[in-house]
C-alpha cells in the first residue's frame, strides 16, 4: 500500500499577544521579501509551540482520525495538512486531490442564492463548471434544500447552511478528506446520512482525516487514532487504545482543574465546630497516597481529623461521588452487618475506609465524608465536594464502556423469533 | 484520476527554495484557477450591486458628481482650470476613468485579503485568485465608464480620432500598476488594519496631485513629469484626443517602473502568501 500522508518532524508555533503577532508578521514578511530564508526552528520571545513533534504516515484506503482536548493542536493539524498554515519545522507530503471540510460554508456569500454559492464553494474546493454541472443534482439532493436552492443563503436555517456546505464538498470527490469536526452539526436524519457518505467514501480507498470530540463517530469511523495533547502527539495507533488514552488524559486534567478550582458540581460544608478533618485523601494498601487507581482494585479512604472534646456514640459515613455530585457508594459505619459506633476521646484520630473491589467506570471522583451521633441524629461535620478528587482508570488492554457509572462483564445473545 | 498531479509537499521556506521555476509555477497556478477566479468575480460583482436599487448606476454616478462639482466651480470662477482641447466634462470623465482604474482598485485590492477571512483559514487556493478577481471588477467597472465616455463623445458630437484603437493597450500600464501596488498593500494590510485608511487618504491627495481633472499647466510641466503617474493617466487621454501619445519617453518609464513593480510585488506576495494565514 502507498501512503498518501507523510508527516515528518513537524512544529508550528504560534504567537499569544496580536502585537507581538503584527511585529513578527512584519518581520517574516520583510525577511521573505527580500529572499532570506527564515530559521524557524526557535521559539522567539511570546511564542509557543502550538504543535511540536509530530510524525505519522497514513496509507491508502486508511481513515485516521485525530482528537485531543480542546487547545491541543487538532485544528492546526488539519489545517497543516491542508497547507493552510505551513510548518515551522519538518515536512509534510500530501499525495492526492485534498478536499477539506474544515467550515462548511465558508466562502458562502451571504446575499447570493443557494444555486450560485454552489458554483462559487465548488470552484474554491477546486471543481470546473463541468464537474459542478454533472454533480448538481446530487448536491441539491443531498443538502436537501428544496424550494430556498434560488433563495439568498443568508435565509436558510443554520442546518441548510451546513448540510448545503457539506454535500458541495464530499461531492468534490478528493482522494484525501480532511473533515473538522462538522458531523457535530445538524439534525440526527443528516448526521446518519453524513456518515454514510463517508463509509461509501472509504470503500473508494479514499483516505479521511477526521478530527472530532464525538468519540463514537470516531471509533465507527476511524482505522486508527492520534492522540494529541498540548501540542504533542501522544498516541498514535489502535482505535480502541487511543480512546482509552484519551479518555484517562481527560479525566487526569479534570483531576488537576478541579483540584486548582474546586470545580466541584456541589458543594456542602457544615460543621458544627466539634470536629477539624484535616485531610482526606485516597491511598493505597501502604497507606501511600494516591490520586488514581485502577477499575476494580479497592478503594481505601483515609480520613485525618482532630475532635476537641470526648464524644460518644459517633458513626461516620463515606460517600464516593462522581462529577454530577452523585454519589455512586455510598456507606455508614453502623452498617446492618458491622455496628460501628465509636467513643471518642479528645485528640487526632485517623480513619481508615476500604470499598472493595467496586466496579465504577472509568472518570473522576471525589470522596465525601458526614460525622454524626448515632443516637440524636446531631450532625457534626459534613463535607461534600472539598476532599481531594481521584481518577479511576482503565486496565492495560481493557475493552471500554459506553458511559454510565458502572463498569461491568457483559455478553451478548441474539435470536430471531418469528422463525 | 492521477494522484502525482495533485502531490505537495508543505515545508518551512518551500517557496525560496525553487528559484527562477517559481515564475512558471506563479503562471501555472493562476491558469489552473481561472475558473475560481472568473467565479468570485461574478460573485462580488452580484453580491456588491445585489441589494442596491440603482445597481451598476453607481458606477457613474460617482465620477459624475466629482466631475459636476469641477465644471461648476470652473463656472462660477473659483476655480480655473484652464483650456481643454475636448468639452471639459469629457476631458475630465476620461482622466477620472484611467485615475479610479488606480484609485479604487488599490482600495478593493488592498482589503481583498482582509474581507476574505474565513475563506483564507479555512480553505486552501493562492490567494492571489483573491486580488486577481477584486482586480476583474475593477476592469468590469472601467469598461462600463468607457462605454458612458463614447456615448458622451456622440452626444458632444466629437470624433475620436483613430488613435482610439490603441486605448485599450495605452491602460495596460496602470491596470499593471494597480496590481502591484495591490498585492503589496494587501499584504500589509492582513497585518496593519492602517493600511486601508492611509491608502484612502494617500489617494484623495494623489488625486489632485496628478493632473486628472486639470490640463498641466504649460509653465509648471516639470513638476509633473516627476509625478510617474502623470504619463499613465494622459496617455490613454491624448490617444482620444490627439489620436496619439504627446509624451511617448514619460510613458514608457512609467510602463517600465509599473511593470517592475508589478513583477516585484508578485514575487514578494508569492513568497509570504504561506504566512498570511496565521496572521489574518
Amino acid at each position: 500500500m502507498e501512503t498518501q500522508i507523510t508527516v515528518k518532524d513537524v512544529a508550528k508555533k504560534f504567537t499569544k499577544s496580536l502585537k507581538r503577532s503584527m511585529a513578527y508578521g512584519a518581520l517574516d514578511i520583510f525577511q521573505s521579501s527580500l529572499g532570506f530564508s527564515i530559521d524557524s526552528s526557535q521559539l522567539r520571545s511570546g511564542e509557543f509551540w502550538a504543535l511540536n513533534n509530530i510524525s505519522f504516515d497514513v496509507t491508502k484506503g486508511e481513515t485516521l482520525g485525530i482528537i485531543g482536548c480542546n487547545g491541543s493542536g487538532k485544528s492546526t493539524l488539519l489545517k497543516m495538512l491542508n497547507g493552510i498554515f505551513y510548518p515551522d519545522q519538518g515536512s509534510i507530503t500530501m499525495a492526492g486531490k485534498v478536499g477539506a471540510l474544515i467550515e462548511v460554508g465558508a466562502g458562502f456569500h451571504p446575499m447570493l442564492s443557494g444555486r450560485e454559492n454552489i458554483y462559487i464553494n465548488g470552484a474554491i474546493l477546486g471543481m470546473t463548471k463541468k464537474e459542478i454541472d454533472a454533480k448538481f443534482d446530487e448536491i441539491v439532493a443531498f443538502a436537501d434544500i428544496g424550494d430556498f436552492l434560488d433563495a439568498p443563503v443568508k435565509h436558510y436555517s443554520s442546518g441548510m447552511y451546513v448540510r448545503l456546505g457539506f454535500a458541495i464538498a464530499v461531492n468534490v470527490e478528493p482522494e484525501i478528506l480532511l473533515i473538522d469536526e462538522v458531523l457535530s452539526v445538524g439534525d440526527l436524519a443528516f448526521q446518519n446520512k453524513s456518515l454514510q457518505k463517508l463509509s461509501a467514501l472509504r470503500e473508494k480507498a479514499h483516505i479521511v482525516v477526521f478530527v472530532s470530540h464525538n468519540l463514537e463517530h470516531v471509533r465507527n469511523l476511524c482505522d486508527k487514532i492520534l492522540v494529541l495533547n498540548k501540542g504533542e502527539l501522544v498516541y498514535y495507533g489502535d482505535p480502541h487504545e487511543a480512546i482509552k488514552y484519551y479518555k484517562d488524559l481527560s479525566n487526569e486534567s479534570e483531576t488537576t482543574s478541579i483540584k486548582r478550582v474546586d470545580g466541584w458540581g456541589l458543594h456542602m460544608k457544615h460543621s458544627s465546630g466539634e470536629f477539624n478533618i484535616i485531610k482526606g485523601c485516597l491511598v493505597d494498601d501502604q497507606a501511600k497516597e494516591i490520586d488514581s487507581l485502577i477499575i476494580g482494585q479497592d478503594i481505601i479512604i483515609l480520613i485525618e481529623f482532630e475532635v476537641n472534646q470526648n464524644l460518644e456514640d459517633i458513626i461516620f459515613s463515606v460517600a464516593i461521588t462522581e462529577k454530577r455530585a452523585f454519589a455512586c457508594i455510598w456507606q455508614m459505619s453502623n452498617d446492618s452487618n458491622q455496628n460501628n459506633v465509636y467513643h471518642l476521646k479528645k485528640g487526632k484520630y485517623r480513619l481508615r475506609v476500604r470499598y472493595k473491589s467496586p466496579q465504577l467506570a472509568a472518570g473522576t471522583y471525589v470522596p465525601s465524608v458526614s460525622i454524626r451521633n448515632a443516637k440524636t441524629g446531631q450532625l457534626y461535620e459534613k463535607l461534600y465536594g472539598y476532599l481531594k478528587p481521584f481518577q479511576v482508570k482503565y486496565k492495560e488492554n481493557d475493552h471500554i464502556g459506553h458511559g454510565g457509572i458502572l463498569h461491568i462483564d457483559h455478553e451478548w445473545h441474539l435470536h430471531r423469533q418469528d422463525g | 484520476m492521477n494522484s502525482k498531479q495533485y502531490s505537495r509537499v508543505y515545508e518551512p521556506n518551500l517557496h525560496l527554495k525553487l528559484g527562477m521555476k517559481i515564475w512558471i509555477q506563479m503562471f501555472a497556478e493562476l491558469i489552473q484557477h481561472r475558473e475560481l477566479i472568473w467565479r468570485l468575480f461574478l460573485r462580488n460583482l452580484l453580491a456588491t450591486y445585489q441589494q442596491s436599487l440603482l445597481g451598476y448606476l453607481w458606477i457613474m454616478i460617482t465620477p459624475l458628481v466629482a466631475i459636476g462639482t469641477f465644471v461648476l466651480l470652473n463656472r462660477i470662477g473659483i476655480l480655473n482650470i484652464g483650456q481643454t482641447d475636448v468639452p471639459y466634462p469629457l476631458f475630465a470623465l476620461l482622466g477620472l476613468t484611467t485615475w479610479q482604474l488606480l484609485s479604487t482598485g488599490i482600495v478593493a485590492g488592498s482589503n481583498s485579503l482582509t474581507s476574505a477571512g474565513a475563506l483564507i483559514s479555512k480553505i486552501n487556493f493562492p490567494r492571489e485568485v483573491l486580488i486577481v478577481a477584486t482586480m476583474a471588477q475593477t476592469i468590469f467597472e472601467f469598461l462600463i465608464k468607457f462605454l458612458f465616455i463614447l456615448i458622451l463623445c456622440g452626444v458632444f458630437k466629437y470624433m475620436p480620432p483613430p488613435g482610439i484603437v490603441y486605448f485599450p493597450l495605452a491602460i495596460v500600464p496602470i491596470f499593471i500598476l494597480t496590481i502591484g501596488l495591490s498585492l503589496i498593500f494587501s499584504l500589509i494590510n492582513g497585518i496593519f488594519r492602517d493600511t486601508a485608511n492611509i491608502l484612502n487618504l494617500m489617494m484623495t491627495f494623489s488625486l489632485f496631485l496628478t493632473p486628472v481633472l486639470y490640463p498641466v499647466p504649460a509653465d509648471k510641466i516639470y513638476y509633473f513629469r516627476l509625478n510617474p503617474l502623470t504619463a499613465l493617466v494622459n496617455a490613454p487621454r491624448d490617444l482620444l484626443v490627439y489620436g496619439h501619445i504627446q509624451q511617448p519617453m514619460d510613458f514608457l518609464i512609467s510602463t517600465g517602473i509599473s511593470f517592475l513593480i508589478f513583477l516585484l510585488a508578485w514575487r514578494v506576495f508569492h513568497l509570504v502568501e504561506t504566512k498570511i494565514p496565521e496572521r489574518l
